[in-house]
């Protein structure tokens, strides 16, 4: 190919139309086949969700059912851990992994050469966050398949519950895909505090009762009232009731679950894309937009 | 003709180091350039080029005056901008790409970004693989290509659009000869078959001599002059310069030079392990070579030696900059 020939490919305009919905499909493509690239990786992921289900079915068999059942949540420790088990990874990409892979693009220097394409930039951030959304279904998916057809964790699974678990489960990823986007913003224009935010996520995890029943935690009610800032608090409690205990929509407490689930989401979705913007322009006036 | 970039008044301040000091990275400058005009920015390490360039492309806010890129404000119209732009930044020295994407899945991604349809996409991508020698390791992940390897990826990225405005910020940094002759090429061919505008940045001043339309110097965020190449290489021609090597006190030194009619400015002064060398911008070459080691001698200064010295971009700049005060 010489030159001639090159210049003739570009003699010819062709016809543009925009399309944000082929943008974002093609970050998302972008971003699963870098995932890809790290295959070792992914099947050390895989490994490690079967053993954390392993390992909790056998917790469970040393926790003590009565006390399980006294704060109401039915006698299988198993069950209980499963839904936090299941769900709290997406706390983790919601929470983490926007901020994470933004740092990642100023770094490598790819957030720049994004910038000066005609993409909308919130198109962009959207499919930055598809990857963690993605992986943490796998091991959704996973974790409840070992649980229930391996393990035999009884767990609800009428149309009804279904149906109230999607409810919650869509209002904890907006919540917490919010407060994402809050921490996005800042950690753009700062470039520090990514270890916060993990800490933040582990603190969130611990405090919203992954792991054990929120009761226990009566008798701490500064730490029980810190964990109610949390919207992932009030999705596990919910999910759990549905899953777990089958209530119904009728039922006082998921209604609660929900609603606050929703003042939470119209409270910081504006807040988080506000943030989110700011860093954004932010960066471009202090030229920070890369750093190497 | 129409303009292509034109700036006005154009301001960039940076926060120093520690958040106190200011920087001006760019400071007023009013630009004009025409469309289809291969345009150059030349200037020393820190002048303001790149600052200058990432405005253009929206990169970066600018705190004053204005810009417009293909009739489109820089600030309030970005989405415009950037759809009549491709941008290279040489200086990355390749690591802004996808490490973890081959080569042709790095180009494929930005043809959707830039809404290139399908088969153009694919006939450009396969036609500048081939055109920069890429073709063999197409399919291959760039972490594993050499630094001149990623440069042309880039370089083929720049190109793949098509845009009528290229902001090219030394392209040809980590280039082998062949691949940065090649590339001055195909450059030029763009400019002048297919009337693209280029806007450059280059350290080297032969490279800009050789392929600009006109080119602007830059020094301390200031256009210090705007000019053809010619007119510009005739003030460099004028330069004349020496370099003296001595034994003996550097202050001493320094202010006898001064005192000399024939000196003009003094350019640097190094201390090198048992001697000093300066260099200085002088009126007359012959005169200086045999009027210094005179002076120096007699002050008690020994010579080691007396040369003419080619100028270096930094000392035309500040002669430049010296002639416009
Ligand atoms: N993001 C930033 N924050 C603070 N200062 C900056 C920033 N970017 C650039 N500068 C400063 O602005 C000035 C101009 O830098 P710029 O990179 O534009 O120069 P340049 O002409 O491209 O230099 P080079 O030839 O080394 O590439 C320099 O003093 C630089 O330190
Ligand atoms: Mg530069």
């Amino acid at each position: 190919m010489n030159r001639l020939e090159v210049l003739k490919l570009f003699m010819v305009e062709e016809k543009r139309t925009k399309s944000s919905l082929r943008q974002l499909s093609a970050v998302v493509w972008s971003q699963l086949k870098m995932m890809l690239a790290y295959k070792s990786w992914l099947i050390m992921d895989l490994l490690s969700t079967f053993a954390s289900v392993v390992m909790y079915y056998f917790v469970g068999m040393q926790v003590d059912p009565t006390r399980l059942s006294q704060s109401g949540w039915g006698t299988s420790y198993l069950a209980f851990s499963l839904v936090g088990v299941a769900t709290s990874n997406y706390l983790w990409a919601c929470l983490t992994r926007l901020s994470h892979s933004i740092q990642h693009e100023i770094r490598g220097g790819t957030l720049e050469t994004i910038a000066v394409t005609p993409i909308n930039m919130f198109i962009f951030f959207i499919g930055l966050t598809a990857r963690g959304y993605l992986v943490s279904l796998i091991y959704l998916v996973g974790v409840f398949t070992v649980g229930v057809y391996g393990l035999g964790a009884k767990l609800s699974f009428t149309p009804q519950s279904l149906f109230l678990f999607i409810t919650l489960f869509v209002l904890m990823l907006v919540s917490n895909q919010a407060l994402g986007l809050v921490a996005a913003g800042i950690i753009m224009v700062y470039k520090r505090g990514d270890p916060l935010v993990f800490i933040l996520a582990a603190v969130n995890e611990f405090l919203a009762g992954v792991l054990y029943p929120l009761e226990l935690l009566k008798r701490f009610p500064a730490v029980q009232l810190l964990s109610m800032l949390f919207p992932y608090t009030y999705a596990l409690d919910g999910m759990r009731r549905v899953l777990i205990l089958g209530a119904s929509i009728l039922d006082l407490k998921v209604l609660t679950d929900i609603v606050v689930l929703g003042v939470f989401s119209i409270m910081l979705v504006p807040l988080g894309l506000k943030t989110l913007a700011w860093g954004y322009n932010r960066i471009r006036r202090e030229g920070t937009t890369s750093s190497y | 003709m129409n303009t292509a970039v034109e700036t006005e008044n154009l301001t960039k301040y940076f926060k120093g180091d520690g958040g106190k000091e200011r920087i001006v990275a760019v400071d007023h400058v009013s630009l004009s350039i025409r469309e289809g005009e291969f345009f150059g920015l030349l200037g020393p390490n820190g002048a303001g080029k790149t600052t200058l360039i990432k405005i253009l492309c929206t990169l970066v806010i600018p705190d004053e005056g204005t810009a417009r890129v293909a009739g489109f404000d820089v600030v309030k119209d970005a989405e415009k901008v950037r759809e009549c732009i491709g941008w290279l930044h040489g200086e990355t020295g390749g690591r802004a790409l996808y490490w973890r994407l081959s080569a042709r899945d790095n180009l494929k991604f930005y043809a959707y970004l830039q809404n290139i349809p399908k088969d153009v996409a694919r006939r450009r991508i396969d036609a500048l693989l081939e055109f920069f020698e890429l073709d063999k390791d197409a399919d291959r992940l760039v972490k594993d290509f050499s630094t001149g390897m990623k440069m042309r990826v880039m370089l083929a990225r720049t190109l793949l659009s098509n845009a009528p405005i290229l902001l090219m910020d030394e392209p040809t940094v980590g280039l082998d000869a062949t691949g940065a002759i090649e590339t001055r090429r195909l450059l030029q061919a763009l400019c002048r078959e297919l009337h693209k505008t280029i806007v450059f940045t280059t350290h080297n001043i032969f490279e800009a001599e050789r392929l600009c339309d006109r080119i602007a110097v830059m020094n301390k965020g200031r256009v210090i002059a705007v000019d053809t190449p010619l007119r510009l290489s005739e003030i460099t021609r004028k330069y004349m310069g020496v370099e003296v090597r001595f034994r003996g006190s550097a202050e001493e030194a320094v202010r006898i030079l001064e005192g000399l009619r024939v000196v003009k400015r003094i350019i640097s002064v190094e201390s090198e392990e048992d001697h000093t060398v300066i260099r200085a911008e002088v009126r007359d070459e012959e005169q200086a070579l045999s009027e210094i080691p005179k002076v120096f001698s007699l002050n008690g200064l020994r010579t080691i030696g007396v040369q003419v010295a080619l100028p270096n971009l930094e000392e035309v700049f500040l002669s430049l900059t010296d002639e416009e005060k």
